[in-house]
């Protein structure tokens, strides 16, 4: 039976998820082992805001969901089993490739517990156990990580914590420092600021249409041998081409998915797949939520529901929709889920790891390829490259808006978001705003609403000329 | 031409060999961070920088890569179409030969920005003579630093990162004064005041270790027959804040001289937005054993009542504790 076209898409909430579980069950709907009802990650994890927002109805979204819940499970298990654990910071997407290539280790980014005040609601107090180590509501709710590692009851203690400095938030930086002091050794790796090559320099091209000096790509590439030893004398096993070659192959396979995946969800004439699905998705390139294998099915899955919707014309948001770029990822989920709510849908995004959605250079040797990698983080170059890639992706979608969300004391947000608007007006003549969204946005709803509303009602205005 | 820097780890002395005169932007009479911001959590010190680089552009101003705020604040700059700008990469680690490597490397990509500005190629004699000449000056710098009236001090530096030269500070008065250390980011000329109200309140700056004070003076050049690698490398090896990871070396630099001039409180000087400094206050409170008041660089030349009240309290706080 195709479950996913037996009823046809629309978004869920929790209760209603209830009652699509037991039905899909009943029809025989088979699931990996981390399957199960949404409901118990309520139940168990006390994940309570997910009774505030609205699913996708398809096994595939469930699956993801379940995935993305069970990533804490999975990691405690992988210990229990003696696998090594390497929690890697900062640098979004490199570090993990790297990891994933040697046999028994895992990686994964304590930074993703900045989630969890918003999964919980705060219920968790994560943040104000923040506070009391020292770093306050003015810092980015990353720093719901610091208490994180010392209560252990999220993720597994890592056997190795790396972490990439230079060129990255202040905030981040500044709480990774704290959990040095705090006893967490970290085994930091400079990522320098990169720049444009200087006229007649030697440089290198990268993925997402950069380029770099090659003084810089050989710089990163030197540091990331360093990481590749430290990670090989954790595994017991050298980090050697063959390997890391192999691991490369593997996480463009994810890539390409995504790639794909974005293709079909973005171009379509609607949405066939919700924004705070296609979030959560994207998410996992950047270390395979801790199961590079089942990252690859669960991506597999979405994709073949995706395309199966778009074929049969079965969408989850309507066409007369106006077509929004999101910047920035927001603290909050059920953002995404009011985007939609008030006719907006996403047709572009780029949630600070742009670098993790490109394709890893194959003809280049792999730790070339995965400093050259490194250097296209949008986070790590001129705020202007970050914009130009925006303005590329809003003009191959059709976008007719553009939404920054700031993070809540993200030292990056103070300024990117002046830039990025100022570059968007400038060479799209296309409405944008900067709005913060909080952990848990509950109280600022109505606000956020209006702006958003009043951005989409400005695109339709501009569209009906 | 002037060369305005925004880092003390920006190597005047090369700035210096290329002929052209490098001045630290903090001692500039017209740099007020005093202005509103662009944008919420936008670093004052940061902006103010944008905007004199906008506002003087038959100069240079270097950015430095150090904190996101001033990595930004040059994207801003560059936005609106500042030519004499350069940005500075300082790497943050500095246990590794790739970090020193990276550290010559934009050394010599600011010599030729500086020669696209005016600057002459400088020859190794000329290079030598700037580094004895502000090796010799910090040094005296340094030995006064101890017995100095803590505002002198302050001008003393502000006027060796301003033209080099060295002018005696006067020594401190005998007090009985609670003595505090002032750590911290830069400590600006209309900030000074600050250093008058922490006598006032029965307090005394026995070590300013601002970016803008003491911990300023490290580099110290011992190799003269190869001026450029002693550049580099006195220039990388003793850097000394709080960006670079691990920050150990702060606090290694801290350590003695904390226990040296009987320091009994700390007062953590910082900017508004500047996480890189307020994420300390924590860890100094336990490494050192002292207490730490936050106090921040208000918009204002001077500071707020509020924060001037803090700083009292602070003071009484530690007088009453014997």
């Amino acid at each position: 039976m195709n479950f996913s076209l037996a009823s046809a898409p629309r978004k869920l909430n929790l209760s209603a998820w209830d009652e699509r579980y037991e039905q899909l069950c009943h029809s025989g709907l088979r699931e990996s082992g981390y399957g199960g009802p949404l409901r118990r990650h309520v139940e168990r994890e006390k994940n309570f805001r997910l009774e505030h927002l609205q699913f996708d109805n398809s096994p595939a979204a469930l699956r993801l969901w379940n995935f993305l819940l069970t990533e804490n499970e999975r990691l405690h298990q992988a210990r229990a089993c003696g696998e090594k654990i390497v929690g890697t910071m900062k640098d979004l997407g490199t570090v993990p490739v790297m990891a994933y290539a040697l046999p028994g280790v895992r990686a994964f980014y304590p930074d993703g517990a900045w989630w969890t005040p918003c999964l919980m609601e705060c219920s968790d107090k994560l943040l104000q156990q923040a506070e009391a180590m020292g770093i306050d509501a003015s810092f980015c709710p990353v720093r719901a990580m610091l208490p994180a590692f010392e209560n252990g009851e999220h993720f597994p203690k890592p056997d190795l914590l790396v972490c990439s400095t230079g060129a990255v938030c202040d905030d981040f930086s500044a709480i990774a420092q704290r959990l040095e002091h705090s006893g967490h050794p970290i085994f930091w790796w400079e990522m320098p600021r990169r720049r444009a090559p200087a006229a007649g320099e030697t440089f290198c091209a990268l993925p997402g249409n950069l380029f770099a000096p090659k003084i810089q790509v050989d710089g990163v590439r030197t540091e990331l041998q360093r990481v590749g030893e430290a990670l090989g004398e954790l595994a017991g096993k050298k980090l050697d081409d063959a390997l890391l070659t192999d691991g490369i192959r593997i996480a463009n396979e994810v890539r390409r998915l995504l790639a794909d995946l974005r293709q079909a969800v973005y171009s379509a004439p609607a949405a066939p797949l919700p924004a705070l699905e296609m979030l959560v998705a994207e998410m996992l390139a950047i270390h395979f939520c801790s199961d590079r294998e089942e990252t690859i099915a669960v991506l597999d899955d979405l994709l073949t529901e995706a395309q199966a919707r778009v074929r049969q014309s079965q969408f989850v948001i309507g066409p007369d929709t106006v077509r929004i770029f999101w910047v920035n990822p927001v603290a909050d989920l059920r953002a995404m889920n009011l985007l939609e709510e008030l006719g907006g849908r996403i047709c572009g995004s780029d949630y600070m790891f742009t670098h993790a959605l490109d394709l890893i250079p194959e003809n280049l040797p792999p730790l070339e390829a995965l400093a050259c990698t490194a250097l296209a983080d949008p986070m790590v170059g001129p705020t202007a490259d970050r914009a130009a890639r925006i303005v590329r992706e809003c003009q191959t979608h059709r976008v007719e808006a553009v939404v920054i969300s700031r993070i809540p004391g993200a030292s990056h947000c103070a300024r990117e978001g002046e830039i990025i608007r100022e570059v968007v007006r400038q060479q799209l003549d296309i409405p944008a705003i900067e709005l913060e969204i909080p952990p848990v946005c509950d109280a600022l709803l109505p606000a956020l609403g209006s702006r958003l509303q009043a951005l989409i009602e400005t695109a339709r205005n501009k569209a009906k000329g | 031409m002037n060369v305005f820097f925004t880092s003390p780890w920006i190597p005047v002395e090369w700035i210096r060999a290329h002929g052209l005169m490098p001045r630290g932007i903090w001692a500039a009479e017209n740099f007020q961070p005093g202005a509103s911001p662009s944008s919420a959590g936008v670093c004052t010190f940061a902006e103010a920088a944008v905007r004199f680089a906008e506002a003087n552009a038959d100069s240079a101003v270097i950015f430095s890569t150090a904190c996101d705020q001033m990595r930004r604040g040059f994207d801003t700059a560059m936005l609106h179409g500042q030519q004499r700008v350069f940005l500075f990469n300082l790497p943050a680690t500095w246990q590794t030969a790739t970090a020193k490597a990276m550290f010559r490397a934009e050394l010599e990509r600011l010599g030729q920005f500086l020669l696209t500005i005016g600057g002459r190629a400088p020859s190794l004699e000329k290079l030598r003579q700037e580094m004895r000449q502000s090796s010799a000056t910090r040094k005296r710098l340094f030995e006064s630093a101890a017995t100095s009236s803590p505002r002198g001090f302050a001008e003393a530096v502000a006027r060796f990162h301003w033209d080099g030269t060295f002018s005696s500070p006067p020594p401190a008065a005998p007090a009985n004064q609670i003595p505090l250390a002032l750590v911290g980011g830069p400590l600006l000329a209309s900030h000074w005041k600050l250093l008058d109200e922490i006598e006032a309140a029965g307090g005394r700056v026995a070590l300013n270790a601002t970016k803008t004070g003491e911990r300023s003076l490290c580099p110290a050049f011992q190799n003269h027959s190869a001026p450029f690698d002693d550049l580099v490398t006195s220039y990388f090896e003793n850097i000394v804040d709080v960006f670079q990871r691990p920050n150990t070396r702060l606090y290694s630099w801290l350590k003695p001289r904390l226990a040296s001039r009987q320091v009994r409180g700390i007062v953590l000087w910082h900017f508004t937005g500047c996480d890189l400094w307020r994420a300390e206050a924590q860890t100094l409170r336990e490494t050192f054993g002292l207490p730490v008041l936050l106090l921040e660089a208000g918009g204002e030349p001077g500071n707020a009542p509020r924060e001037l009240t803090r700083l009292q309290a602070f003071i009484e706080m530690l007088k009453a504790e014997g």
